[in-house]
């Protein structure tokens, strides 16, 4: 069966009667293991005959717990049972920013900051929060405003920091959320919450568990592709792994295939000289045969993923050249997008590629962002972040609108956190940092199903604490798999004995106040 | 038994006895007679009077829940009291009790209305309510004696039936003034509505017609309407709200500053004089956004629109129709979904949604033949995915098939437009997404005159309309005004 990467193969693992232990623990161990072995493991097998025979053939397969619809494999009772009900957005692009982005100096104005410069924060603010070890030892927690003026954008009058002047152009097409808040204080755990609904490691993140219910619309490309942005060494890069990206649980074929963001989009994909589309075509169907033999011997649902990924990347010889071959943009594109979009990697080329792929059928992109990790020196890595980001933003949204797919393309920014209104470290006229802030941050969605032109929730007067309809993580994604006609409630997989969901165990609820 | 003796019968049988009986009805007579003149003794005169009276009388919605309860348990024990008598018996002592509290409720009803200064027609009406339910369940009272003997068969059942209509409506008329009139039937499914023919016919298309007064409408209204009229202010039509109440003017056009209705709708939560009062929840900052815009631009009846304000018009989508059932066809649309090219997907987990036709597999191969290899599904299909094919004009043809289509995608096809008014029958689509294809404006003037189409993408084609004017460069960054306040 399936190991999971993080489980200790026990296996392999020092025996028992190795171990430096008394001889009469082992020897007990020794009656109780091999009795209860027998016990336990003939009762076991004879109920499950019992059990393969009454149910026939599929029940016990590894595919029995509800396969995506359409999916080759899938059993005929679980076929066609999703989306729930029907969907505004067929499709998601979600622009992950790593790192936090600063909900102070970016979207939450709080003018009456600036009035507090350098007063410490009131402890009723603050509460009995615990901070992270980078700021827990200040003796002070001095408010730092923020360095940039806010200006009021769109018809709606939206409050959108100086420092995005292009997204504060499309403004009134978004719903800005600003009572997102988190559980987690640290980078990985917050973003494996985000991602994943859990700060452990293992749970399929939210692309997986989408490629699993709504299965692929188009059969050349993966179903769930992630864009990873080119660092910029200015930049505070906290690292993002593959487990973001995870299938989890889930079989891998729903794991997110990621495009490279320099040279080969994905390496390994065109045929060595001297092997022709014919010759791989062969090799292909003789591995095919050895896995599916494989299969019929040991059942591994693991096998029929790895023989529909060799598929896949066989059809993606074809399908990933003429989608990164952008010469048939027109000159309009490259406008809108700006000149960094020419440069493979950046974050406005990873924006039109977005677009290429929900046009392409691509069911959920992930554009990864790092950077936004600001610990100090926020006045000067901030307008770097924002440059790089602004324009993207902007002309994705704007090409989806003006293309008619953003009536059923969903489109979410978010970080894990915001950032904290007091200063860490010193405080200066011309410069502060800002720790990690989990309580409340700043996103926005746009796009097929949501209720646009809105600021939804309100902090206090500190950007501090949410004071009206807060928005918790399982409550922010419970939102997004709704705008894809997915009852968060039931999209569910049993394993380790739990209906695992993508909004975990706490009972999380649709942001009807987000709604179209 | 001639007529004449069956009268005196019936007249022996009705004249109370004994000189107690007698006595009994003259007094619940004399007191009817009170009950009923009570409107005219105690006049709602629209103004609050002692706190006194408020405070009891707020106990009103509390109380009023006990009478009806117990009137409506009265018929059910006589019901069952035909299997245990012993239910019969206590049938005649909860007639009692419910008759009580019907007092209790009345009393504490108009220190409500008198002492909160309420008056208007659904008062008036749910006090006549309350005065005849009253005085119904008390001959109710005298007349079950009677119906215990046998003496007298239907008089007490139809003074209770009487009782309970009475109920109903007066309940209905209270329901009315704490939730408003449409509360019943706000979420009424606008089948059921058009059938009762609860619906209104379209207002006109002013911004104060289409967005301001139903505001007031869903808000307002149960206090300051035609039903209750508070503070002598009327919130149900243009003229009432512009004609103020006793207070005075409550809109000052062009000067939201000065209009008391907006002050009152923005005060502090918490505040004695917000308004909706009485826990009814506040507006919304967009619903004030609304009105104060309304009020700074004239407060007009008629103008359409107001500049600043973005509505994002989500006129109600035509809802979808069931597409009917497919199942016999389904086996073949699992095998396509087994096999490459193009796939016929639900919508949703329920069949009646309807089918999505994807080509984007097969895109450069999908034309028009092998369109019409989908006639049969014809009827099923609410979203075509055939952005990128090799379909041509002569899709239309197949596509004006597509009866309960709802979204039509041809983007970056050879389509050049003639023909689209073969798509006029479409009455369900609403979307059509025609970006980079050659149509010009001529060909796509024919998609206006359809209703429900409202979602028309024309980007980078020749009938696109000019584009807006290029974005500004990102203005330079400027450092907070408000640090320069720092030390």
């Amino acid at each position: 069966m399936k190991q999971h990467p993080l489980c200790t193969d026990t296996e392999q693992a020092s025996h028992v009667m190795d171990m430096a232990i008394p001889a009469e623990m082992k020897q007990e161990w020794a009656r109780l293991q091999t009795r209860r072995h027998f016990l336990g493991r003939s009762g076991k097998v004879l109920a499950w005959a019992a059990m393969a025979s009454l149910l026939g053939g599929r029940a016990l397969r590894g595919d029995a717990h509800g396969p995506a619809y359409g999916q080759p494999g899938a059993s005929d009772k679980d076929q066609f049972k999703l989306p729930n009900f029907a969907p505004k957005a067929k499709r998601a692009i979600y622009l992950f920013m790593s790192g936090g982005p600063s909900q102070v100096d970016l979207w939450d104005y709080k003018p009456g900051l600036a009035a507090l410069y350098d007063k410490d924060i009131p402890d009723s603010v603050r509460g009995s929060q615990q901070l992270t070890g980078m700021t827990a030892g200040q003796a002070r927690f001095p408010i730092a405003p923020s360095h940039w003026s806010f200006k009021r954008s769109g018809e709606t009058g939206t409050w959108v920091s100086d420092l995005l002047p292009y997204t504060g152009r499309i403004a009134d097409q978004l719903a800005i959320i600003k009572s997102t808040n988190t559980d987690a204080i640290n980078h990985e755990p917050a973003i494996m919450l985000m991602n994943t609904g859990n700060m452990n490691a293992g749970k399929p993140c939210l692309g997986s568990w989408l490629s699993y219910g709504l299965g692929s619309m188009n059969d050349n490309l993966p179903t769930f592709m992630v864009l990873q942005t080119k660092i910029n060494t200015h930049e505070d890069n906290q690292p993002v792994s593959s487990r973001l990206w995870s299938s989890g649980f889930l079989s891998s074929e729903y794991a997110g295939v990621g495009l490279r963001s320099a040279g080969d989009p994905v390496l390994y994909l065109t045929d060595p000289d001297g092997v022709d589309r014919e010759v791989r075509r062969n090799m292909l169907d003789a591995v095919n045969d050895i896995n599916r033999q494989t299969y019929q011997e040991l059942g591994d649902p693991e096998t029929n993923a790895r023989i529909s990924q060799y598929e896949m990347a066989y059809r993606m010889q074809t399908s990933v050249p003429e989608l990164a071959d952008l010469s048939k943009e027109p000159k309009s594109t490259w406008d809108l997008y700006g000149p960094d979009a020419r440069e493979p990697g950046t974050f406005a080329y990873n924006c039109l590629m977005a677009r290429r792929l929900a046009e392409r059928g691509v069911r959920f992109t992930q554009v990864y962002k790092r950077g936004w990790d600001m610990h100090a020196n926020v006045t000067r890595t901030l307008p770097l972040i924002c440059g790089e980001v602004d324009r993207g933003c902007y002309a994705l949204v704007t090409d989806l609108k003006q293309r008619g797919m953003l009536d059923d393309t969903l489109v979410v920014w978010a970080g894990e956190f915001g950032r904290t209104v007091y200063s860490q470290g010193g405080l200066t006229p011309d410069n502060y940092g800002r720790d990690h802030h989990p309580r409340c941050y700043t996103t926005w969605m746009t796009g097929g199903g949501v209720r646009t032109g809105i600021t939804y929730g309100e902090t206090d007067d500190y950007s501090y604490n949410v004071v009206k309809d807060p928005v918790p993580v399982r409550d922010f994604n419970a939102t997004i798999l709704h705008c894809l006609g997915i009852d968060h409630n039931k999209l569910t997989y049993n394993f380790q004995g739990l209906d695992q969901k993508l909004t975990g165990p706490t009972p999380a609820s649709v942001v009807q106040g987000l709604l179209a | 038994m001639k007529t004449g003796e069956r009268l005196a019968v019936l007249a022996d049988n009705w004249l109370p006895k004994s000189k107690a009986t007698r006595a009994t009805w003259l007094i619940a007579l004399a007191f009817s007679l009170v009950l009923m003149t009570l409107p005219w003794i105690v006049r709602l005169d629209g103004k609050p009077h002692a706190d006194w009276q408020q405070f009891l009388g707020r106990f009103h919605p509390l109380a009023v829940h006990l009478p009806i309860a117990l009137l409506l348990l009265v018929p059910l024990l006589e019901l069952a009291g035909t299997l245990r008598p012993a239910l019969r018996e206590a049938a005649g002592f909860v007639l009692g009790l419910a008759f009580i509290s019907c007092l209790g409720s009345l009393l504490l009803g108009f220190l409500l209305a008198y002492g909160g200064g309420s008056a208007g027609t659904t008062i008036s009406r749910h006090m006549a309510g309350g005065i005849t339910l009253t005085i119904l369940a008390m001959f109710c009272l005298l007349a079950r004696p009677w119906w215990e003997r046998h003496s007298v068969a239907y008089v007490y059942p139809a003074l209770l039936a009487g009782t309970l209509l009475a109920l109903i409506w007066t309940a209905h008329q209270g329901g009315t003034l704490s939730h408003g009139s449409n509360y019943l039937t706000q979420y009424m499914p606008p089948e059921l509505k058009r059938w009762t023919g609860l619906e209104e016919a379209p207002a006109a298309g002013s911004f104060y017609a289409k967005h301001i007064n139903p505001i007031f409408d869903s808000n307002c209204v149960s206090c300051h309407g035609a039903g209750q009229v508070k503070g002598g202010l009327r919130l149900d039509t243009y003229e009432g709200v512009m004609k103020g109440g006793q207070d005075g003017i409550v809109i000052v056009a062009g000067q939201p500053e000065k209009s008391m209705l907006l002050t009152r709708v923005t005060l502090p939560t918490g505040h004695k004089q917000l308004m909706p009062a009485e826990g009814k929840p506040p507006l919304s900052a967009e619903q004030i956004a609304w009105i104060r815009a309304w009020i700074a631009q004239g407060a007009s009846p008629s103008a359409i629109s107001l500049a600043g304000i973005d509505l994002h018009e989500q006129q109600a989508e035509p809802p979808p129709q069931p597409v009917g059932d497919y199942s016999a066809l389904m086996p073949e649309i699992r095998q396509m979904d087994q096999a490459q090219g193009p796939k016929l997907k639900q919508l949703s987990g329920k069949p009646e949604d309807g089918l999505i036709l994807f080509t984007v597999d097969s895109a450069a191969t999908f034309n028009d033949a092998q369109l019409k290899q989908f006639e049969k599904f014809a009827p099923y299909i609410v979203d075509a995915e055939l952005g990128r094919t090799a379909v041509t004009n002569a899709s239309f043809d197949t596509l004006k098939q597509f009866t309960h289509l709802r979204a039509l995608h041809l983007e970056g096809t050879q389509i050049t437009g003639d023909g689209l008014a073969k798509l006029a029958p479409l009455s369900q689509l609403t979307y059509i997404n025609l970006s980079g294809t050659q149509v010009t404006p001529a060909a796509v003037t024919p998609l206006s005159a359809m209703k429900n189409l409202r979602h028309i993408y024309l980007y980078n084609t020749p009938a696109e309309p000019p584009p807006p004017p290029p974005p500004d460069p990102p203005s330079a960054l400027s450092p907070n005004a408000g640090k320069s306040a720092a030390p």
